[in-house]
């Protein structure tokens, strides 16, 4: 009973976090709603038992990237930004798809859990270590290729930020 | 390597050839072009010594394979059909080597290796047995056209260039479409094959399916012959294009709509050919009479025989669905007629052009006066083309007409009418440009035949007469490549036969007693 | 797993190693032991080594798989899958980026943005094409595909003065990240699916639901936006024809190319081996866009003035054209898939090679009429335009008619017939557009008199690319033969 009460308050935060990232006028406000909404993403991994997940959310997005963001955003000039044309314009296209995805889910809902017929977890045998060393376990050993490969994807994108950025090469 | 695909190749080595010749040498390249020209119609004689008539299957055959899978196969061969219209495509090709010696002066080199090139394809649209192969040569001869007006020709030429592409392919893509399906159906491109599948009814349309089928094929010739009323590129390319290649539009690519309605059409969709035979040659029909009409007003020279070619044509089309061996070998005459006596018409409008820098009939008059042997010329032309008797298109027409009487008299008559305009804006055009007082212009600078005119145009008159009068030399494998085709137009015919009203039926049973 | 990366699994990455390791190497030296602009050359040295040993472990792989007779060879538990669809777009990738390296030097120098983390970019970005080619999983899939895409995003930027380069760069970015979540929505709820990230695992799952379930349906949608995004198909098309105009020529020409064969080879993979289950959902919306995007892609080039434009235009339509023969579906289809992908590398690379080779200094060269008589000026040039142009029409006697050809015959095969004539008729107006460049090289007065950028890289990559789209188109049985190998799944 808990367990659904904390579920619908963090996907609460999550969802009217991210409509009012995208609604707000003021970057700095954005920005803070995607706090909130990247908060109740953590919320939802600690209600599913990844504390390392929840962590790293926590640790890296809330509190590292979003950081960034503010910084970002306070050095460059707002107003003027303000005042420029914006481009959402498209509110109806945008209702519109919300709303067919929104039915999806509905529809969804009425059906039941039964009716997704998801996947179970590979091995039905109870879990004795914790989720980090099980993310550590398979992070190294089954995915340890896109593991790699998302350090080379790291490197170009350092690489193309310093070019994007600095004068003179 | 048989003499027919020496043919093939000769003009592509041709053109190697004259790609290696260093582009200021003018000289060189002319010579070179007309060496390999008469080299390849030298080539297409010994096809028409060594065919042999009394033979049913194509001859000179080489099948290889080209493409595995699906198989597509280099499959060539000709027959009574394609034998003259192979000669008509290496005779002209020479004829228009020399009538543009002097005309074309800038990117010389270019004009003859295309030229050059295009003898290749257009040969090779007459003899390719496979329908892939088929398409392939179809398209190909019609890019080095598009660059020949295009670049070298009147004032609207890039408009008339690109009208002209776009139309032919717009028809050939469908074709491609339905040659496809055919081979989906058939399992292969091969053609005698797939004509042997439908005569033993192993390979059966339905009835929407064939029209389809049919509809595909029709609408590429049909463009291209070029029938009423798709015909609205053929002014514009005709006027614009420089006088090689409005002779070998004419004269060649033209047939090439001819011949496929003849080779591909009718025997492949036998029943699709017969039921909608009725009003294909109604628009033949309007088509002779609205292009000799149209003539008739022109004021342009090249306009009026490019309208006058949308006339002639009609005739052709008409005679291939009447369905008749007299109407198909007509229809066959007429298109070496057409292609001889127009060419010959675009040949001497394009002399008159080099002299006077006009195709305007008003700036010329009494030309006869001032080169007596160029108006000699264009009168024997001139009657060859409203179908003199003892001239090539007499026997044509009237074959024609004798075949659609044997069908439906009505239309003969409407044709004939064609006839007698046909006579109307020829003589007159004679009338207008040839007699009468010359102007300044004209006593100036037209003078007569030089010798390289000459033997651009002897050979075409010669032919004008021989046609006329020795018609066995080249009815024979005619006749025989049409009975063949007639025979495959007779296999598989779902026959319909027409419910009547009652009363009707009741009346004639009541006469008939 | 016992092992982590056994001798097998070593001798699947090796291409991916090789350009990954050239990759940083050209990005150390340029700093490192080659700074001055004047030994840029050696960088170039570099990157044709390294598309070398990454050839040679293609090479290894493809002998490999035929001498021991055997279709595939996986490693890393699946992760990666070797076979003869692998191999073949892997070639593409690599003979793509060798001639973009070989025409990017002289141009470059006249943008005046010459810097060695442009030729690191480009090995890189290899290197992502060939994880999407290879990979079996939908993490391995999606990482290489946003290795990939994150190398053009920098890439279509490179010009950093060029105000163009920089929006479309940033349109670029924006939308493709949006179009990366759809994607990456899609497969977790494969994943979610299947239990497992390993597609042979997502089809045996999807093989046991009905097609119409509505999960499968999410996953499918999802899915199929970001991927139709990537190859820039009718409605998602929008990001293409900006980058590629603001972008440097040399990379339009590489993300035309080399982007969208890569993209394509991850559609097949996905679409074929989960989503085949689910076909007869997929087909008719894959039907729906490909019409769509031939028609938006025709018409809208038809008015067109800028070649670069045009051409993006011409690629949008020629990507409903691959769509055409998936849809089709049959084994001719896919054949025809393969080998359009193949001639369409080679002819659109030659298009753009011109392009480059219009740019000066003083002269950006994108316009209809900079191409004005160019016949009178370097015929050489203007002809090899000319055969590309007709083989991206499909007029035969060139490559793109041999493609075109398969997909109408599968098309018609599998009883398409309105899709086959949808398609038949644009050829007529693909015709009209890709005459109006000829039309202006051959017919039009000569315009501008200045020399054309060339350079020994640019000739060889022309002469290359020109005598493959006519020989492929001449005598297409060997090439017909490489796919049909590749086909063997």
């Amino acid at each position: 009973m808990l367990d659904t009460f904390f579920f619908y308050a963090f996907a609460l935060l999550t969802l009217g976090g991210g409509i009012l990232t995208v609604t707000r006028r003021n970057a700095v406000h954005s920005a803070m709603w995607l706090i909130v909404s990247l908060a109740g993403a953590a919320g939802l991994y600690l209600l599913q038992g990844a504390e390392f997940l929840f962590a790293v959310q926590i640790v890296l997005y809330v509190g590292g990237i979003m950081v960034l963001f503010l910084f970002v955003i306070m050095l460059v000039n707002l107003d003027e930004a303000a005042k420029m044309r914006q481009f959402n314009k498209q509110w109806w296209v945008a209702l519109a798809c919300v709303s067919g995805v929104g039915a999806l889910v509905a529809y969804f809902l009425r059906q039941g859990a039964g009716a997704f017929r998801l996947a179970r977890p590979p091995q039905g045998a109870p879990i004795l270590e914790g989720n980090t060393e099980r993310i550590a376990d398979v992070l190294f050993s089954e995915y340890l290729l896109p593991f790699e490969i998302a350090s080379v994807l790291l490197l170009v994108a350092i690489v193309g930020s310093v070019l994007m950025a600095k004068r003179k090469v | 390597m048989t003499l027919l695909n020496l043919c093939l190749a000769l003009p592509v080595a041709g053109f190697l050839l004259i790609l290696a010749i260093p582009k200021e040498n003018h000289r060189a390249i002319r010579t070179a072009a007309l060496a390999v020209s008469l080299l390849v119609f030298g080539l297409s004689l010994g096809l028409a010594v060594r065919f042999d008539t009394s033979l049913p299957a194509y001859q000179f055959v080489t099948n290889v394979p080209w493409i595995a899978s699906p198989a597509i196969r280099y499959h060539v061969g000709i027959d009574g059909l394609s034998l003259w219209l192979v000669i008509l495509s290496t005779l002209l090709t020479p004829v228009g080597v020399l009538v543009s010696w002097r005309y074309i002066d800038r990117r010389v080199k270019e004009f003859y290796a295309l030229l050059i090139l295009m003898e290749s394809g257009l040969i090779g649209v007459f003899v390719a047995l496979d329908l892939f192969l088929f398409y392939v040569f179809w398209e190909v001869s019609l890019i080095p056209m598009y660059f020949l007006i295009g670049v070298w020709g009147h004032e609207r030429r890039i408009y008339a260039a690109v009208k002209f592409f776009l139309f032919t392919m717009a028809g050939s893509v469908l074709m491609l479409a339905a040659i496809i399906y055919l081979y989906t159906q058939a399992a292969t491109f091969d053609y005698p094959a797939i004509l042997s599948l439908v005569a033993e009814g192993r390979l059966r349309f339905s009835p929407l399916e064939e029209t389809l089928l049919f509809l595909g094929f029709f609408l590429a010739f049909a463009i291209k012959v070029p029938l009423f009323p798709l015909h609205t590129w053929l002014p514009d390319a005709h006027v614009e294009a420089p006088t090689a290649g409005s002779v070998i539009l004419a004269s060649v690519m033209l047939k090439m709509g001819t011949y496929g309605l003849l080779r591909f059409s009718l025997p492949l969709f036998p029943s699709a050919s017969r039921e909608h035979a009725p009003w294909i040659a109604v628009l033949a029909i309007i088509g002779i009479i609205y292009g000799a009409l149209v003539a008739m007003v022109q004021p342009n020279m090249k306009k009026l025989v490019a309208y006058s070619s949308v006339s002639h044509l009609g005739f052709v089309v008409l005679g291939i669905f009447s369905f008749t061996q007299l109407g198909l070998d007509g229809a066959v005459y007429q298109m070496l007629n057409h292609g001889i006596s127009t060419g010959a018409l675009f040949v001497l409008v394009g002399f008159l052009y080099e002299r006077r820098h006009s195709l305007e009939i008003a700036d010329y008059g009494g030309v006869a006066t001032p080169a007596p042997n160029l108006a000699v010329v264009f009168m024997i032309t001139t009657l060859a083309s409203i179908g003199l008797p003892v001239l090539n298109n007499f026997v044509g027409e009237y074959l024609v007409l004798q075949g659609t009487a044997q069908v439906n008299f009505r239309w003969t008559v409407f044709a004939a009418i064609g006839i007698i305009l046909s006579a109307c804006y020829m003589l007159w055009l004679y009338q207008r440009a040839f007699f009468g007082a010359a102007p300044e212009p004209v006593r100036a600078h037209v003078h007569d035949l030089s010798p390289r005119e000459w033997s651009a145009i002897l050979p075409l008159v010669v032919l004008m007469v021989w046609m006329g009068t020795a018609t066995q030399t080249f009815l024979p494998p005619i006749g025989a490549a049409n009975a063949r085709i007639l025979e495959h137009t007779r296999q598989n015919v779902e026959f319909h036969v027409k419910q009547r009203p009652p009363g009707a039926a009741s009346a004639e049973v009541a006469r008939a007693r | 797993m016992s092992q982590y990366y056994t001798t097998t699994d070593h001798f699947v990455l090796v291409p991916a190693l090789m350009l990954a390791l050239f990759g940083c190497a050209v990005l150390l030296f340029e700093v490192l032991v080659f700074p001055h602009p004047r030994q840029r050359k050696w960088l170039l040295l570099f990157v044709l080594l390294g598309l070398a040993f990454a050839g040679a472990g293609v090479w290894r792989q493809q002998n490999f798989l035929a001498s021991q007779g055997i279709e595939e060879l996986t490693a890393f538990g699946g992760t990666l899958t070797v076979d003869g669809f692998a191999i073949f777009f892997n070639w593409i990738f690599l003979a793509a980026s060798l001639i973009v390296t070989l025409i990017s030097y002289r141009y470059l120098e006249v943008e005046g943005e010459h810097h060695g983390e442009y030729y690191g970019l480009i090995l890189l970005a290899n290197c992502g094409m060939f994880f999407l080619a290879t990979g079996t999983d939908l993490i391995t899939l999606f990482i290489g595909l946003e290795l990939m895409a994150l190398c053009f995003y920098i890439l279509v930027g490179f010009l950093r003065e060029d105000r163009r380069s920089n929006e479309a760069a940033l349109k670029y970015l924006l939308l493709g990240a949006f179009s990366s979540g759809f994607l990456v929505y899609g497969f977790s709820v494969l994943y979610g699916l299947a239990g497992s990230t390993k597609l042979r695992a997502v089809a045996d799952a999807l093989a046991s639901r009905e097609p119409w379930d509505p999960v499968v349906f999410l996953a499918l949608a999802t899915t199929a936006v970001g991927l139709l995004f990537k190859i820039s198909a009718v409605p998602f098309h929008m990001w293409a024809p900006d980058a590629y105009e603001g972008a440097p020529t040399t990379v339009t020409a590489y993300l035309s190319v080399g982007s969208k064969a890569a993209s394509f080879a991850l559609l097949l993979r996905v679409f074929l081996m989960p989503l085949g289950a689910a076909r007869e959902v997929w087909e008719p919306l894959l039907a729906a866009v490909a019409v769509a995007t031939m028609t938006v892609g025709n018409l809208a080039a038809v008015t067109q003035t800028n070649i670069k434009r045009l051409l993006a235009y011409s690629s949008i339509s020629h990507a409903g054209y691959i769509l055409l023969g998936l849809i089709a579906g049959n084994e001719t289809g896919i054949k025809g898939v393969l080998v359009y992908i193949l001639v369409y590398t080679f002819m659109n690379l030659g298009a753009f090679l011109v392009v480059v080779a219009l740019r000066r200094k003083d002269l950006l060269g994108e316009d209809l009429d900079d191409l004005a008589g160019l016949v009178y000026k370097s015929p050489g040039y203007a002809i090899l335009m000319l055969i590309f142009l007709l083989s991206l029409a499909g007029i035969p006697p060139t490559a793109g008619f041999i493609a075109k050809y398969y997909i109408f015959l599968a098309l018609i095969e599998t009883r398409h017939y309105v899709l086959a004539v949808i398609g038949t008729l644009y050829v007529a107006v693909a015709i009209y557009y890709y005459f109006r460049i000829v039309r202006s090289m051959f017919l039009a007065p000569l315009a501008d008199t200045g020399p054309l950028t060339t350079s020994f890289g640019l000739r060889l990559a022309l002469v290359v690319t020109g005598v493959l789209t006519l020989g492929i188109g001449i005598y297409p049985e060997p090439f017909l033969g490489f796919a049909q190998t590749s086909l063997a799944r």
